[in-house]
């Protein structure tokens, strides 16, 4: 598992009330995530634990220097319903030509998007349950950190930084971390490496 | 005499007092109005210099399909009909409406771009793919989050689509340069698709990291682009 609490180092990322900066309230809810993940028995890869911006191929690199990972990118916006998450997929690419096992950097998630989406249904239908107000069915946005993670992967988007108190949104970590985790407890049976992808690391520059 | 004296002394305090406090808001107002005037940014002050889509009062008042957020529906965008002197130059079309989206409905709330955010420039290359060249505005002033960006690049293919059928695709530019995001999430490295006649799935067709990969047309019209900008 390789949890992207996104943005950091000069990049805060959203700013809400009360100082609330997305780079940083994303750290919690990424290493919330990571203890609910490991008591289930995975292993998990953060791809920062402090206040750095790893470049998102950097980010990408992590998945996809792995055979059978899985990737999470996890983000707290600006705006939307307080207290809602949403789940998001890269939209349907073009078929990727698979030449002598590689597959173009650019273009890496297109062999895992229907894993992409079968995880993203389930964490959202988690989050819907947990958090009133946020969608039943997943969404999908070309969503840049997703482009080239050779893995299933998904964007976990939390509304939002601005609330009133900072505590609205603590009160959110347990449930999102839950969500996550029993979302992937019930993809994991299912989660056969495509043989259409690269093996770990063959992903062509 | 001295409890008179200190009495009126008192009294012409507190009279002004009274009169500075009701004029300290007029002159915050005054001294906020002469800082915009002032404070003019580079940007703004190239963006007068630039030939603004022309108003093409001889063209019949049309009603448009204008994108606009959803005040019900969080996520979603509506279409608005707008009454506009549309031009038959698909180019000047593109500008009148992109110009419109961007100054926003009647509801602030429902605005998907930022107020401040200017279009700098739209080119149609003959194979139908569009290029709108934005001012920095739409990258710092968007609110942050995949939500917000997707609902603003949405509402310009959706505005687009309706309005001005032989843009097939779209590449969005931020001062005349290739963008890897719009604000850090939505990935402006891909050409749109806008129109569903662009049947070759353009979308994630050519991905490509800024300043290199992009197909030999739209890099020519990239760089004419920059070089206007760069004026």
């Amino acid at each position: 598992m390789v949890l992207d609490p996104a943005h950091g180092g000069t990049d805060p990322g959203a700013r809400g009330t009360e100082g609330i900066s997305e780079s940083d309230e994303v750290l919690q809810f990424a290493f919330a995530t990571k203890r609910a993940l490991e008591a289930q028995g995975f292993q998990v890869i953060l791809t920062r634990e402090g206040n750095d911006d790893p470049s998102f191929d950097d980010r990408s690199a992590r998945a996809n220097a792995q055979r059978g990972a899985v990737f999470i990118t996890m983000h707290i916006a600006s705006t939307g319903l307080t207290g809602t998450a949403r789940v998001y997929v890269e939209p349907d690419a073009p078929a990727t030509k698979n030449i002598a096992g590689l597959i173009p950097w650019d273009r890496a998630q297109a062999p895992f998007l229907s894993l992409s989406r079968k995880l993203g249904d389930l964490v959202q239908q988690e989050l819907s349950k947990r958090f009133k107000g946020s969608p039943d069915t997943l969404q999908t946005a070309p969503v840049r950190q997703l482009r080239t993670t050779a893995a299933p992967a998904i964007a976990v988007e939390i509304s939002s930084v601005v609330v009133k108190e900072r505590v609205e949104l603590d009160r959110m970590v347990p449930g999102v971390a839950e969500a996550i985790a029993r979302g992937l407890v019930e993809f994991r049976p299912t989660y056969v490496v495509p043989s259409n992808s690269a093996p770990g690391g063959s992903v062509q520059p | 005499m001295n409890q008179k004296w200190t009495m009126w002394l008192g009294g012409v305090l507190l009279a002004a007092v009274i009169a500075a406090a009701l004029y300290f808001p007029a002159l915050r107002r005054q001294v906020n109005k002469a800082k915009d005037l002032t404070e003019k940014t580079a940007e703004q002050a190239r963006r007068e210099l630039l030939p603004v889509a022309p108003v093409s009062t001889g063209d019949p008042m049309v009603k448009v399909n204008m994108f606009w957020g959803s005040r019900g529906q969080e996520g979603e965008l509506v279409p608005v009909v707008v009454e506009l002197p549309l031009a038959r130059d698909p180019v000047l079309r593109a500008k009148q409406v992109l110009n419109t989206l961007l100054a926003g409905p009647v509801d602030a709330e429902s605005r998907t771009l930022p107020p401040d955010a200017a279009l700098l420039a739209f080119y149609i290359l003959p194979d139908g793919t569009g290029i709108a060249d934005f001012s920095d505005e739409i990258r710092t002033s968007i609110p942050s989050g995949i939500q917000s960006e997707q609902l603003a690049v949405e509402s310009i293919l959706r505005t687009l689509e309706a309005n001005v059928p032989q843009v097939l695709r779209l590449k969005i530019l931020i001062h005349g340069q290739e963008a890897d995001t719009l604000a850090g999430h939505v990935d402006l490295t891909q050409l749109f698709r806008v129109n569903a006649k662009d049947a070759a799935g353009t979308q994630l067709d050519n991905p490509s990291p800024p300043g290199s990969k992009l197909p030999a047309p739209i890099r020519r019209a990239v760089d004419t682009v920059r070089r206007a900008t760069k004026r």
